[in-house]
Parts: structure tokens; sequence; C-alpha cells
């Protein structure tokens, strides 16, 4: 495989939007790509819906592929296994399979789907809200204390419109839904009944404490950070909880901000790397995977000033040298301790949860402002 | 010929938009259907936001062309000053409409430029006292934006019609012994109205379109026709992805409304001539 794999390119569609993220790929991965398997790595943007839609067209003008790694999780995996457009079953193939954390509920299912080998996990992030610990010097820690918060500080609060407001939301149904078991175990439509109008319930007490009294709200989590670095805002937050660490080192948010976690449990997700039913050069992505999956790459990727993914290797299972390593890294001022994020950690639930309270936030949240 | 060349690429994804409105082909297709068309003209949603985008399209459009028409009559002489002052008028025609919105967000927003100057002269003490000018339901910020990205443009098309035709029609009427002010209002005005006329229309469909301006600095509600498509092309839900077939389709008919209003205009005026 290695062999068939030299010389070739590699197109991976992934998301581009972060700096720290893109640094890590063009500096450190691709040109270690080129000098051992003489792989030429190129990154190209593509973000979920965005990938799903390309492929059906692809699919559809019988055109080739564009893509041989794609970069998913969640619903997009959902959307492509439903469409057929994944490669697979093969990332259990992959040599460095052998170290990941297969048995985690984070990894071992995304958004309670199987990956079935379909794809391959590459690191894992939880959810965490950002604040400012120069302004607020005693932050809420609880979904009801934040509530009190807001009331307390009109135009101070709000979220994005895009993932990770919706993981904002998601973290609100599990809270006041009665926890995440009452949405385990696939998509219920009367639990999400309940907990989605005691969802929505919460943000319209709220809602006119919230920043433009909840009549706008930034398109995405970038504007949010703006808003959050500006002061027009005190929280912002962030789907990887030690975004915080590198947003610090960049000088994008103020260096006294600090990542707060939620007693109510704050959702943790993996991300995984897929490849197209139409890839051209499948060899050459299952190299450049597996190599992402190597505890050198994790370890590089886990560095505070590097990107501060979560590794999805299992400590237990590694060699003791590069166990020792992981556990040996730099602790960040900014970051979180590791045994409060296992504890307060929850895992995604069925796609169809944030598909639906997406939906319904547009209309009935959103739409309602005039 | 050429024209029909021209529009080949804009009547194939006409053709494709209206296929996969109906559910033959494109994310979310799931066989011939139009009970999809049916619900999504019937959301108000769609309505609130294409009404929002023809108010910004309209305002700014406006602004642009009030500030075009102003400029070409005022500076259309030959001497150096006017000279300069119409090459200044077209320096903002270059720059890319994202970088302009950004900037309008810089100068605009609550925590920006404008705000923090305000903060200085103890105008405001804090974002929340100034007025929102982005992101707000009126679409102030974007507006002004557009205007004055669109403005440019108008400038260079009025300038090159008073250039090359107003002339000797105005000409003749001074030797008439008409007043400044009636070879303004009975030469030069109905001159620059009709050679604008085009351009105009052109400017007002592109702003009622456009998507990255609009991105940088609209509100979420009502939310403007462009974001609403992309937002239902990335929707999470593959089902509801075919429904931005049907908002392209709804926004190639205004386009095509506002060439035939033009279309219109023009053969009534061509008719007096004869």
């Amino acid at each position: 495989m290695v062999q068939r794999a030299r010389g070739t390119a590699v197109i991976w569609r992934m998301w581009r939007g972060d700096p720290s993220i893109n640094a890590y790929v063009d500096g450190w991965v691709a040109p270690r790509l080129k000098a051992r398997y003489g792989i030429t790595l190129t990154a190209v943007e593509g973000q979920g819906a965005e990938i799903v839609n390309q492929l059906i067209v692809e699919r559809e003008a019988g055109a080739g592929g564009s893509a041989d790694l794609v970069w998913i999780n969640g619903e997009t995996f959902g959307n492509l296994r439903k469409e057929q457009l994944l490669d697979g079953p093969w990332a259990g193939a992959l040599p460095n399979d052998r170290y990941v954390d297969g048995g985690s509920a984070i990894i071992g299912r995304d958004f309670e789907q199987d990956p079935a080998g379909f794809e391959s996990p590459w690191g894992k992030v939880q959810f965490a809200l950002i604040y400012d610990s120069a302004r607020t010097p005693h932050p809420p820690t609880s979904v009801a204390e934040l509530g009190d918060w807001i009331l307390a500080h009109p135009g101070r609060f709000t979220h994005d419109q895009q993932f990770t407001g919706m993981a904002f939301l998601k973290v609100l149904l599990y809270a006041l839904g009665g926890g995440i078991d009452r949405f385990r175990g696939g998509f219920d439509s009367v639990a999400y009944a309940e907990g989605s109008s005691r969802v929505f319930a919460w943000l319209e007490k709220h809602r006119d404490s919230f920043w433009r009294h909840g009549a706008t709200y930034p398109a995405g989590v970038a504007d949010l950070h703006r808003l959050f670095a500006n002061r027009e805002v005190d929280f912002s937050m962030s789907a990887n909880q030690n975004e915080v660490v590198t947003k610090v080192r960049q000088g994008i948010v103020p260096t006294t901000s600090r990542p707060l976690l939620l007693v109510d449990g704050t959702i943790a997700n993996a991300h995984y790397l897929g490849i197209p039913m139409n890839a051209p050069n499948t060899a050459g992505a299952m190299v450049v995977a597996d190599f992402l999956l190597s505890p050198e790459a994790q370890l590089e990727k886990q560095r505070p000033d590097v990107w501060a993914d979560g590794t999805v290797l299992a400590l237990h299972r590694l060699p003791a040298e590069w166990a020792a390593r992981f556990s040996a890294l730099a602790r960040d001022p900014h970051a979180l301790p590791a045994d409060s994020l296992a504890k307060y950690a929850r895992p995604e639930v069925s796609p169809r949860y944030h598909e639906r309270l997406q939906a319904d936030w547009r209309t009935r949240i959103r739409q309602q402002s005039l | 010929m050429a024209a029909f060349l021209v529009s080949l690429p804009v009547l194939a994804g006409l053709g494709y938009s209206l296929v996969a409105s109906l559910g033959l082909a494109g994310p979310g297709a799931a066989g011939f259907q139009t009970a999809r068309v049916v619900r999504v003209l019937g959301e108000r949603a769609i309505w609130a936001g294409l009404a929002w985008s023809l108010w910004v399209a309209g305002a700014a459009t406006l602004l642009a062309t009030i500030g075009a028409v102003v400029v070409a009559v005022r500076f259309r002489s030959r001497n150096r000053g006017d000279r300069i002052a119409r090459l200044l008028a077209i320096i903002p025609l270059p720059i890319p409409h994202l970088v302009a919105a950004v900037v309008g967000l810089q100068l605009l927003g609550q925590s920006g430029f404008l705000s923090r100057l305000g903060a200085a002269v103890g105008l405001f003490h804090g974002p929340p006292e100034m007025p929102a000018l982005v992101y707000d339901p009126g679409g102030v910020g974007l507006i002004l934006t557009l205007a004055w990205k669109e403005f440019p443009f108008l400038a260079l098309v009025a300038f090159s019609v008073l250039a090359t035709r107003g002339e000797a029609l105005e000409e003749v009427a001074r030797s008439l012994g008409a007043s400044p002010r009636a070879v303004l209002q009975r030469v030069t005005w109905p001159l620059l109205w009709r050679g604008l006329l085009p351009s105009v229309v052109a400017v007002f469909v592109f702003v009622a379109g456009t998507y990255e301006a609009t991105a940088v600095l609209a509100p979420s509600n009502p939310l403007a026709l462009p974001l609403l498509t992309l937002e239902r092309y990335t929707d999470a839900a593959l089902a509801r992805r075919g429904d931005a077939f049907v908002l392209v389709l709804v926004g190639m008919t205004v386009s095509l409304l506002a060439v035939m209003a033009h279309e219109w205009t023009r053969s009534r005026w061509e008719r007096l001539q004869t």
C-alpha cells in the first residue's frame, strides 16, 4: 500500500477556517509525508454539507472524484453513509488503528453511529464556554447560574448560528431535558418534543437579555470570538475546549480568557477522516490517514502551541515512552485539567436531534424577533 | 447568436435549478414532486428575506445613483480639478465587495472605529450605547457599504454618458437662449437618466443577490435571500437542501422582472422619440 502510494498526490478536503490547524497540516504533516512517503498533500477548503453536496453532484454528473480524503463527523458522516458515498470498510486495516481508544463512548460512536471502518478517528474535542477572567472573575458554572448571569448582565451574551451555537443548544437540551440518558438510543420524538420545548422556553425567557435583545445572532463562531474580543459580549464558546489556548497565543482573544465547563455536562465528540467512493487515490489517502493516527502526529497535534486537539489514542495501548510523552505534555495555564473534562463529558446523540433543533430554532426563535 | 452563447451558462443553471426544485436532481433529490416548491413558496421567511433584499438593493442603488448623478454633473468639465474629482470618485471600483464589507464592519460596528471615536469624545460609554448600524433590521450599514461600492460604477457610466452625448445637445439648447437651469432640467437630466438606466437596473439586481457583503453585515432576521439560499443548501437535513434551488428560481424571477421593467420603460421613451 505504501509502495503504491509513493510519488502520488493526495487531496484532502477539510475545514480551513482555523490558522492553527492549517499550520499543523501544511507546515508539519505535509513536509513529513513528502519526505517519508513521497506523498504530496494538498488541503482544500470543504466543510460537511459542501462535501456531501459535491459528492452527490459528482456522482450525478458521472465525474471523477476531486478529493481523496475528507474531514467529517456526525450528520455529515450519516448523510454520506445514507447516500453510500464513502469507501470502506478500511479504517481497521490501518497499522496505527491498534492504538485507537475504540472503547471510548466518544470515539467508538460518532453521534451514536457506528463508524464500522468507514471513517478513521482523528481527534476529539469537548464543548466549552470561554470567558474573560478579568471581566468575569466569578463565572456561572451551571446552566441555571448562566441564566441568572444573563438576566443580571443584559446584552452581554449570545451564541452563533452554526455548529458551535447548535452544540450550545444541545447542551441546554441535555441539561433542561432531564440529562443525556433521556436522549440516548436513537431519536425519540417524545423526548425531543419535551426537551426542545424546555430549551425554547429557556431561550424565550432570557432572550431579551441576550446581545441585541436576541433579535440577531452572529453567523458563525468566528464572529462570536470577535464580539468577545471586542468586549461586545462577555462569553464566547468553542467546540474545542482548548481553542482558548491557541487563540490566546495568536493574540486573538485577551490573555485573561479561560475555558469554562458547565456542571450539567458539555458535549464531547470526535472527528474523523473518510475516503469518498470516487476518490482517485485511495491508497494515498489511507497512508495519510494512518500517518495522522500515528503517536508522533497525534502528540504534535495535541501540543498547546500547535492545535491542542485531543488524541484518539488510548494511552494504555501505547508503548511506554509514548504514553509518558502524552502525559508530560506541557500543561498550559489556559487549558482545562483532563479529569474535569472527562467528568463532564457527554457524548453526542443521534444526528436527528441536531437537525431538528437547528430547524426548530430557526423557525421558533430566530424568526420571531420582529 | 452571441447573446445566446453568453447566456448559455445561465440557462444551464436555470434548467438545472428547475429540475432540482422538482426533486429530480441535486442533493436531497427524492423523485419528482411539486410539494417542495409549494412548501418553500409558502414559507414566510422566504418572502420576508426577499422583501428585505429588495429594500437593501433599492436603497443602496438609489443612494449610489444620486451620488453618481450629482458628481457627474458637478465635475464634468475638462479642467484639472474636475478630472481629479472624477478620478477620486472611481477609486472604490477595484475594491472587492468583501473587503468593503469588512471595512464597513470595522468602521460602523458597535465596537468599531466610529464607536471608539465616539467614546473618546464622551458620546458613548460602551458598545451597547452606540446605535446598531450593522446586523440591524434596517440594514443601514449594509446599504451604506453597498452604495459606496456601487457609486463609482454608476459614476463612471454617468461621466461617459455626459461626455459623449451631452455636449452637442446642450450647446444647441444654450444657443437657443435656455437658462443653465433649464438646460439641466430639459436636456442634461433626461439624457443622463436614460443613459444610466441599464446600469442602474444591473446594480439593483446585483445588490439584491450579492452574498459576500450581505454575509458580513446583514442581520439574521429577516434573513436576506442569498444567505437563506446558502443556508438551505448546507442544511443539516439532506432533504431540505433542494429548497435552495427553488430560492434560486425566485431570485432569477426578480432579475427577469427588473429587466422587463427596464425594457418597458425604454420602449415608452423610444416611442416618443420617433
